[in-house]
Formats: C-alpha cells, structure tokens, sequence
C-alpha cells in the first residue's frame, strides 16, 4: 500500500471516528448521571441529520442551520427525559422496572423513524455540502484526496468533545454532574439542583447528536434507518471507555474507525466485523475499558 | 321478428362469452411488496405498486368486465412475514393470484408454498434468476414473473464489457441476492475467458465504500460491476480518489432517486440492465403520466412499467378466465395474448415452457446519458 493510500484510510476512518465518538459521548454522559442511556441516540443523530438537509436545502445559512437543528435537538432530549425516563422512575421497585426506560427510548427511536418516513420519505437522500460549493471539494492531505466536509468533522468533533470535557471537568455544572453520579441524594444534600441536573445530561446528549448528525449528513447517504448502526457502533466503543472514562471513549471511537477503514480495505467481506471483534478482545483483556484505571468511574 | 333474431343472436353471443371465460364479478388480487425497510426495497416496492394501480386505475377506465380490488401487505423485506402474508392473502382473503415481492429471498420463501397451493404467482420486482426456473418442470408450474431475471442483464452487461474493456472490478454487497449475482457474474466472465481484476464486497448497511474502491483503483479497474444495494455509495469517493471508472450494475441504477442522490455530472455513462426503451413515445408518454399520477414519489421508470405490465397480464387474465379461482387464473395467465406493454414484455408473454414476461431478448443495457437513460449503442 503506498503512504497516500495509507493516509487516504486513515482520514476515512478519522473522520467516522470522529462521529462514533460524539455519538458514544452522548450516551456515556447520560450513563454517568442517571445510570440509563437513549438507545435511540443515532436516531436521534438521523433526525439532525433530516432536518439539517431540509434547512440546507432551503437555503438556510449554515450558522443558523446548526443553531435551528441544536435547539431542536436539545428539546428533543428535555422531552425524552421528562416523557420517557422520569415517569419510569416511579417503577423503579417493581420487577424490571429499572430497565424499563430500554423499551421507552427504543420507543421514542421508532417514532422518530416514522416521524422522518412520513415527512421526508423512505428513500434514501443526499445532504448538500456544509461548506462547499459542490460535493466534490476536495483537499490534498500527503497525497491523499480528501472532502472538506471529513476534514470538518474531525476538527469540529474533537474540538467539540474537548469543550465538552472542559464542561464536564471545569465547570460548576459539571462537577454538579460528577455529583449527581457519585450520589444523587448526597448531591442534592450539597444544594444541588438534581433533576436540573438529570434534564441537563439528557439535553446535551442531544446536543452532540444535533453535532453529529449535522456534520456526517453530507459525508454519508441519510434514510430513516441510518440510526441504529450508529447506536450501535457507538455502543460498543462507549464500551471501549467502560462507560466512564472519557479519554478512553475518544482514543477507542477513533480507534474503532480507523481499524473500520483499513479492515475493509484488508478483507471487504468482513470489514465491518473486526472492529467489533476488536472491542470484545480489548473488553476481554480490559473489561473496565481502555484507561479504565487510570481515570476510576466516580461512581 | 327482426328484433327477435337479434335477441337470439345476443343470447347465443352471452352464451358463446359465458362459456369462454367467467362473468363479471368482484376480483381479489393479492399484492405483496417491500413497502417499509431499507430504501432501496422501499424504492423498488413502491415503484411496482404504483405500476400495479394504474393498470387497474386504466382498466376500470376502460370498463373493465370485473370489479378489481387490489389487497396489498407490506412484507418489510421480511421473508417470514413474507411467507405468513402469502398464507394469509391464500387462506383468508382468497384471492386467485398474487403479485410480489422485492426481494427474491422472500419470493424463493413463498413460491414452493404457493406451488403447492396451486395459487398462482407473478413475481415481481425480484430478480433472482431460478424464480420461475425451479418450477417451470411441474405440471402445471403456477409460478410467473413479469420482472428484469438476473442472469438475463448480467449475460449483456457481460458481453458489452468483455469487448469494451480490459480490466474488471467487482463491487457487491454480502446480502444473499448479491452473492449470489456475484457468483453468476464469475461464472459468466470465466466463460468468456475474463478474470476480474479485482472483487470487494461491503455489508448492505456501509456508509462508505472508499476502502472497495481504492483496491479497484488500485487494480486499475476501467469496469466496475456495482452490485451493491445502495447504489449511489460507489460514486461518493470517486473525487477524492481522483478515479473514475465506468460503473455497471443492476437495474436499480436506472433510478430516479439514485440520479439525484449522485448527480447527473457524476453519473453520466453509467451502464445497467434495461427493459424499458425511453426513446419510444409509449414510453414517455408513459413516464408523463406516472409523473401526473404520482408527483415527486414517482420515481422508477423501468420499474413502474413492469408493475403496470404485471398489472395489465393479471387483469388480462381474469378478463379471459374461464374460472375466476386459482386454476382458471393460472390457465388464463399462460395464455394471455394481446398486451400491450409498456416495457420490453412482448404481446403473449408466457407459454407453457416460459413463465418469464422477460426473455434475454427483450433484455438491453441501458445508460445515463444527458440525465436520462437511453439504449446504449455497442
């Protein structure tokens, strides 16, 4: 393989790595605070995705596309909570009823879908360009070719997970999540604000599916049903980190991309395979996930 | 006394009609098809049925003999559902035919079941080239097909690139059609003497096939075969890898929806099986009125001509039936005469010993060019 073929895979898988990981840091912040996740958060991630094309489209500019499609998202996260979580929390006690909230989010994924069906269709669509005049802007990085709109997702991902982490470990609000997951009745002894608190994780758990779905909407082909390859690849490298270690989600989302790429390149027939193989032989070794002692769970 | 001949003459008419095919009477047809699931079934799916519901839409403009009701499931790609939908359109709605699916698993499912049932099938949009192969030995075979056969458009892309270039690659997706036509196109170049320079495979829920089409290039491909069901992907990394083979594959790339994910720049010259010409009037007159009927979710030329095809060798068929259950229909439908088809399908379609609407003569390679899909000249 020559070194602009190398570097061509791993920009590809860069830049999918880049969204495994905004999508895993979704669910691994939900996770940290509340003990449950959205299995609908590459649905989510599909739904940004629609409503960012019909904006683009529409001629929207690109700021104002990504605020419009932040907020709706954001709503959509404080609704998921308050409608499909928290009534559950009264069920609590009863046999099974702590998982219930798995059949409520899978829920709320399919009335997404099918709220996407009816409005934007079951085919297959193309999202135009964020910041290109056509789909074929392309830059050469050591030889290789590659489309602005990847480059994009990389930089914006990784600097979009290094403010949220700034959030998570540098802010009141974030140590206030901290709290929240260590304990949240001694959170609330300590003044803090715990469903607040609760509501805050879901909603920027959709912010980053907002981010993700706005950035991999050009670089892929959208439909209704894009999401739950989405789920689950973010699922596994969120068990890559052990569900607490940021650092650890972030190295394992690009690590999982990448050996994507250059699996498929080695052995197409099974290319989708080795990566997840991947993370069952890493979880083998490290059951608490990549870093998992450096950086203890707090819980 | 004049008047009374002539009521006798009607009479004996009536008599002579009523002895020649069934009275008019409530019809069920049976409709099965890929209407939810992934989008290039749904895309299919829905592109027959329109097809389906104009051809009754027509006939019972014309004033057709029957009254035709249409009973449609959706199997979503399912092929279980598939198999129970069949039983249920057989057992509980009893209906004398059936027309489906999209996916030739689902139809390889249900045809033994319906076989044996004696409950006629025209299947359709499925492509899996032993559909009515398999059957067509029995006596009676209840099993038809008004759709593009695999092995049909695999021979003439074969033929057309073995002269035209030197080096193929092969790009299929791992699903069971896909293998499967992958295996018939190797058989088919090894015949010709030709070995694929190169052959990648990708699961049908890929987002990206940069990794396939930088080992095409690699091998210098100047053919790619492109037999992945989503087929727009194989065009996403062309510009990137500054590489820009000749793409042919299935049907499929004749879509509408597939010209307006990739763009008309990216996909001119694209080469793939055909079966309805666009430079004939019918055709686009045709095409016209799916566009008046249909609006933007038209979107499948070819597609929907075969379904309007099914559609018309069905009704045609119960017109002509001497019974109106399923062995009457099955009777009618190998006899069937006189269509006139919007697609290649020829006036008398089926005979005892050909259940195909399609045969390898009607077959042609079509390709993009100037956004449409015209006959490609070789």
């Amino acid at each position: 393989m020559s070194a602009a073929n190398f570097v061509q895979l791993l920009l590809s898988g860069l830049a999918m790595g880049a969204i495994y990981a905004l999508t895993a840091t979704g669910l691994f912040i939900a996770h940290l605070a509340t003990t449950r996740l959205n299995f609908g958060q590459g649905d989510f991630l599909m739904f940004a995705a629609y409503l960012s094309m019909a904006l683009l489209l529409a001629g929207v500019p690109v700021a104002l596309v990504m605020a419009v499609v932040i907020v709706v998202l954001a709503l959509m996260g404080w609704g998921l909570e308050r409608f499909a979580i928290r009534p559950l929390d009264r069920m609590r006690a009863l046999v099974g009823g702590q998982y219930s909230w798995i059949l409520t989010t899978m829920g709320v994924a399919l009335i997404v879908q099918n709220v996407v069906t009816l409005v934007w269709g079951k085919s297959s669509q193309y999202s135009p360009p964020l910041f290109s005049a056509n789909r074929q802007n392309v830059v050469q990085v050591f030889g290789a070719g590659v489309f602005v709109e990847e480059l994009l997702v990389i930089v914006v991902a990784l600097v979009a997970i290094l403010l949220f982490y700034a959030l998570l470990f540098r802010t009141r609000q974030g140590r206030a999540i901290y709290a929240v997951a260590f304990s949240p009745e001694t959170a609330a002894l300590l003044g803090v604000n715990v469903r607040r608190t609760v509501v805050l994780v879901f909603v920027l758990a959709s912010v980053l599916a907002a981010l993700s779905g706005v950035l991999v909407g050009p670089i892929v082909t959208v439909h209704p049903f894009m999401g739950l390859v989405f789920t689950v690849k973010a699922f596994a490298v969120a068990s890559l980190g052990g569900f607490a270690n940021p650092l650890g989600i972030l190295i394992g989302a690009i690590l999982f991309g990448v050996v994507e790429s250059f699996s498929n390149y080695i052995n197409s027939a099974f290319g989708d395979l080795y990566p997840l193989l991947l993370v069952l032989a890493l979880l083998v070794i490290k059951p608490s996930g990549l870093f998992g002692e450096a950086k203890t769970d707090v819980r | 006394m004049a008047i009374k001949h002539g009521s006798a003459l009607a009479l004996l008419a009536g008599f002579a009609l009523s002895i020649g095919s069934a009275s008019a009477e409530n019809v069920k047809i049976g409709v099965v098809q890929g209407l939810s699931g992934p989008p290039a079934i749904t895309d299919f799916g829905e592109s027959y049925l329109q097809g389906i519901k104009l051809a009754v839409k027509d006939y019972e403009a014309k004033g057709g003999k029957h009254k035709i009701e249409l009973v449609v499931y959706d199997d979503e790609a399912n092929p279980q559902k598939a198999v129970s939908l069949v039983q249920r359109l057989m057992q509980n709605d009893n209906v004398p035919v059936i027309i489906g699916t999209v996916s030739s698993g689902n139809v390889l499912a249900f045809a033994p079941i319906m076989q044996k049932a004696g409950v006629p099938l025209v299947a359709g949009p499925s492509i899996a080239t032993n559909i009515t192969a398999q059957f067509i030995k029995e006596s009676p075979s209840y099993i038809f097909r008004c759709s593009m056969v695999e092995k049909f458009q695999i021979e003439s892309m074969l033929d057309w690139g073995t002269k035209t270039f030197k080096k193929i690659g092969l790009v299929h997706s791992t699903t069971g059609y896909a293998v499967f036509a992958a295996k018939e196109i190797q058989e088919g170049l090894k015949a010709r003497n030709v070995q694929l320079v190169a052959v990648e495979s990708a699961a049908p829920n890929v987002s990206d096939l940069t990794p396939q089409l930088l080992k095409m290039k690699e091998a210098g491909a100047e053919l790619v075969l492109n037999f992945h069901e989503s087929f727009e992907l194989i065009y996403r990394p062309m510009a990137k890898l500054d590489y820009r083979p000749i793409i042919a594959g299935n049907w499929g790339l004749s879509s509408l929806k597939v010209l307006q994910i990739v763009g008309q720049k990216e996909i001119e010259g694209t080469v793939m099986g055909q079966a309805l010409d666009m430079a004939l009037d019918s055709s686009k007159a045709f095409v016209s009125r799916m566009e008046k009927e249909y609006g933007k979710a038209f979107r499948w030329p070819v597609i929907a001509a075969l379904g309007y095809d099914a559609g018309q060798v069905v009704l045609k068929a119960a017109d002509t039936a001497k019974t109106l259950d399923p062995k009457g229909m099955r009777d009618a439908l190998e006899a069937v005469d006189g269509i006139q088809a919007i697609s290649a399908t020829p006036a008398k379609p089926f005979g005892p010993q050909d259940h195909e609407c399609l045969d390898r003569e009607h077959v042609f390679l079509g390709v993009w060019k100037d956004g449409q899909v015209v006959r490609l000249k070789y």
